[in-house]
């Protein structure tokens, strides 16, 4: 382990200072987690500014699930300092929205999208839907203010179309919309995305990336993806974190994915290939240390 | 439960009014009724988190709960109500997706049932016990069974409006209901014990292998008839409740179970439903590997079929009234018409089926001009209603006739036949009317595209059916000699 040649690397400040102001969105200090007693990574410290658009890349079973997971409240690390949102990450925040890896909806699945959403707003809420509002007349069944909500959330992600389509009906990537709207539809701080961009084909990967670029453009909203190719996304990240082997690696695109980083923070031979598109390719560096489902 | 009272009428309220008179159908319709409403609410969120099996487990290890009652002598229901919900607390703490274990719950089913026999055996009044509990009685419920069932639906419809949303929710995208911070354990608990519940009452009306019918069909119905949440628990309801309600009607009148009935009506329902799902997919296929001329060739034979087929009906049609001239008196009842017009059948019968074979000679035509346009689609798929109407047609003539005849010798299948062919006759003639309205459509449009004024004709004249053919048969033949169509269509994308 060349644990010293790392050190610049881990914790480090971003490269160039960006326009984003205020506290971090996302504070790792020294931070250490576990997956069933086993260390998935350990001694991670970096930052995410409010208004980054962040790629979290690695291969299978590296920590990025669990990384997420942590942020959601859901897992607690087991040692060093987390902080989400000013805060110390806690389950049910809704300030964040969460795209998870998993779904239960397939092709059996005949429900109106448009309801997929609306429930999610807030998605916390009992009883049958709706609530009762005062008006002139006595209390009256409403569920307008979901409606406009959810119409919005869809509008957002060029998906205005959708919401009567039965979500059983849905391609790949118009799929990845509606989970994307329903993530949106609380207007949230920070968008949790894990694995949107997996079955969908290079085109599909880029549009779905498009239309998040936009929304972390036009709602400054602190996005992080997890993926396994960078490429679709790589002129439009503003961060990359990078797990594998137990460690984790932020910065720029461009200083993190370079075959001398990557080989320094590993201690093997990574190499980083560029082709004439440049399109990345990380060989190496993935030995047998992933845990499935971590 | 024939024999006893008036026979079954024309006027269904009379025989419900008349019914209504024994206590035991009042039980069996008041506890049916509320046993529907839950199960069909309950249902829906079954299909939705695809707990089919598990509600079916639910249902056998109830069996072994009923069994043991009955042995230390309680109502069946209590030892229901035990045994589902324990085993329901065990799948809600075994885990979230415990209710898809399929080893697992088919394990614990095998070992329910086996101890239920076990029970059972122990008792004396072995088969009449074991047959209720397997198959249901509803015409055994008393009116304490009708007073527990009726408060414990009430019970299970209120906690389902507190958890209606989130458990919506959590069914279809688990994981953010669990970052939302939802109790995930305490809904899915929640859930697995209204199963619990609502399975035990039903029990008491289908029977524990055959809950599926209640539990999970209307439900499958429902969501394929509605995108909406609201509107699908409301349409599994009204399946569930037309169902029972049919089923104790019939039941009534025939010696067979009641159970079978429901069982029966559900399934034709759910083969109704599946068979025009798989139509409308047949009829929007794309790739039918077809030129256009192989298409218009099909239509004019098509077109020569069902000219053919008019004219058989149209001769069966006047021999038929000849027939009724001659005797007056049987102009009204359907046995008279049976005994004197077996001429006019004759014709009827080979018309239906030249008829039907013109439709299917449509859809194939309709289908290949779709390869290369996709305006023919939705004729196709009309066309193929039409199919489905002729066969109901005559299948429910048939059963109407048969059944009129069978009522001079009183057999007990008779009402069921009328009661079942009269609205398959006429369901089955409004779809025919639809297959013409297709195929009057899918002619306009083929007269559109060769600008062959013959066939738009032809198009306005399937309303008078036999003209109207005989012109299309000339309009296809142009249009076939005239080959390439005048203005050519984009590809179907």
């Amino acid at each position: 382990m060349a644990a010293n040649s790392v050190e610049p690397l881990i914790g480090h400040p971003p490269v160039v200072p960006t326009s984003r102001s205020g506290p971090p969105a996302i504070l790792a200090d020294h931070l250490e987690v576990r997956y069933r007693n086993k260390v998935v990574w350990k001694n991670a410290s970096f930052d995410v500014r409010p208004g980054e658009f962040v790629a979290v890349i690695g291969p299978n079973g590296a920590g990025k699930t669990t990384l997420f997971r942590m942020l959601l409240g859901l897992h607690w690390p087991s040692s060093g300092v987390l902080r989400v949102l000013g805060a110390a990450p806690r389950r049910g925040n809704p300030r964040i929205g969460y795209v998870p890896q998993r779904h239960t909806i397939d092709r059996e699945t005949h429900l109106e999208c448009d309801k997929l959403v609306r429930l999610a707003y807030p998605g916390t809420r009992w009883g049958p839907g709706g609530r009762f509002r005062p008006t002139q007349w006595g209390p009256r069944f409403d569920l307008r203010g979901e409606a406009a909500a959810a119409e919005k959330a869809l509008e957002d992600v060029g998906a205005s179309e959708l919401a009567p389509k039965s979500l059983g009906t849905l391609s790949g990537g118009e799929l990845q919309r509606v989970f994307l709207a329903e993530a949106l539809v609380g207007d949230p701080d920070m968008l949790l995305l894990d694995e949107p961009l997996s079955n969908l084909d290079i085109r599909r990967s880029r549009e779905l990336v498009e239309v998040i670029h936009r929304l972390v453009q036009s709602r400054g909203v602190t996005t992080l993806l997890v993926a396994h190719d960078i490429n679709p996304m790589i002129k439009c990240l503003d961060k990359v974190i990078y797990i594998a082997n137990g460690k984790v690696a932020t910065g720029r695109p461009s200083d993190v994915l370079t075959s001398e980083s990557l080989t320094a923070l590993y201690g093997v031979p990574v190499e980083v290939l560029r082709d004439s598109r440049d399109n990345i390719v990380i060989v190496g560096g993935e030995d047998e240390r992933g845990e499935e489902g971590a | 439960m024939s024999g006893g009272g008036p026979p079954w009428s024309w006027n269904l309220f009379t025989d419900l009014r008349f019914m209504w008179q024994y206590e035991f159908m009042r039980n069996a319709f008041e506890a049916g009724t509320m046993i529907a409403l839950v199960a069909g609410i309950v249902g829906y969120f079954v299909v939705l988190r695809r707990a089919s099996f598990a509600s079916h487990a639910l249902g056998h290890t109830g069996f072994s709960g009923a069994a043991a009652a009955v042995l230390i002598g309680v109502e069946p229901v209590y030892g229901l109500l035990v045994f589902t919900m324990a085993t329901a607390g065990g799948m809600a703490l075994l885990g979230n997706r415990a209710s898809n274990r399929d080893v697992e719950i088919g394990t614990v089913l095998a070992f329910a049932l086996g101890l239920g026999l076990l029970f059972l055996s122990l008792y004396q009044g072995y088969a009449t016990e074991a047959y209720s509990i397997l198959f249901g009685e509803v015409l055994g419920i008393s009116t304490a069974g009708v007073d527990f069932t009726f408060w414990t639906g009430l019970v299970v419809l209120a906690i389902v409006a507190l958890i209606y949303r989130p458990l919506l929710f959590s069914s279809l995208d688990e994981d953010v209901a669990e970052a939302k911070g939802m109790p995930m354990l305490v809904l899915n608990l929640a859930f697995l014990l209204l199963l619990a519940v609502t399975i035990s009452i039903a029990v008491q009306i289908i029977g524990v292998l055959l809950i599926f019918a209640l539990m999970v069909t209307p439900a499958a119905i429902a969501v394929r008839l509605t995108r909406r949440a609201a509107t699908a628990v409301i349409v599994a309801i009204l399946v569930a409740m037309t169902a029972v309600w049919a089923g104790l009607f019939i039941g009534f009148y025939e010696p067979y179970p009641v159970s079978f009935f429901i069982v029966g009506i559900v399934f034709v329902e759910y083969v109704c439903i599946r068979g025009m799902g798989v139509m409308r997919e047949t009829a929007y296929l794309q790739a039918v590997d077809a030129t256009e001329d192989e298409g218009v060739r099909a239509l004019r034979n098509a077109s020569l079929t069902a000219a053919v087929a008019q004219a058989l009906f149209v001769v069966g049609a006047l021999f038929l009234t000849e027939s009724l001239l001659a005797h007056p008196d049987a102009a009204w009842s359907p046995s008279g018409l049976y005994g004197h017009a077996p001429v006019a059948i004759a014709f009827l019968v080979p018309a239906a089926v030249v008829g039907a074979a013109s439709f299917l000679l449509y859809f194939a035509g309709f289908r290949k001009m779709a390869t290369s346009s996709r305006d023919f689609t939705s004729p196709a798929f009309l066309t193929l209603v039409g199919i489905l109407g002729i066969t109901m047609t005559t299948g429910g003539l048939g059963l109407f006739l048969g059944g009129e005849a069978l009522t001079a010798t009183a057999y007990p299948l008779a009402p069921v036949a009328i009661l079942f062919g009269v609205p398959l006759l006429l369901l089955g003639i409004l779809l025919s009317v639809i297959g013409l309205f297709g195929q009057a459509v899918g002619n306009w449009r083929v007269g559109e595209r060769y600008e062959e004024n013959s066939l738009r004709t032809a198009a306005i004249l399937t309303c008078l059916p036999l003209v109207g053919f005989v012109v299309a048969y000339l309009g296809y033949r142009r249009a076939l000699a005239r080959g390439a169509p005048s203005t050519v269509l984009p590809a179907p994308a």
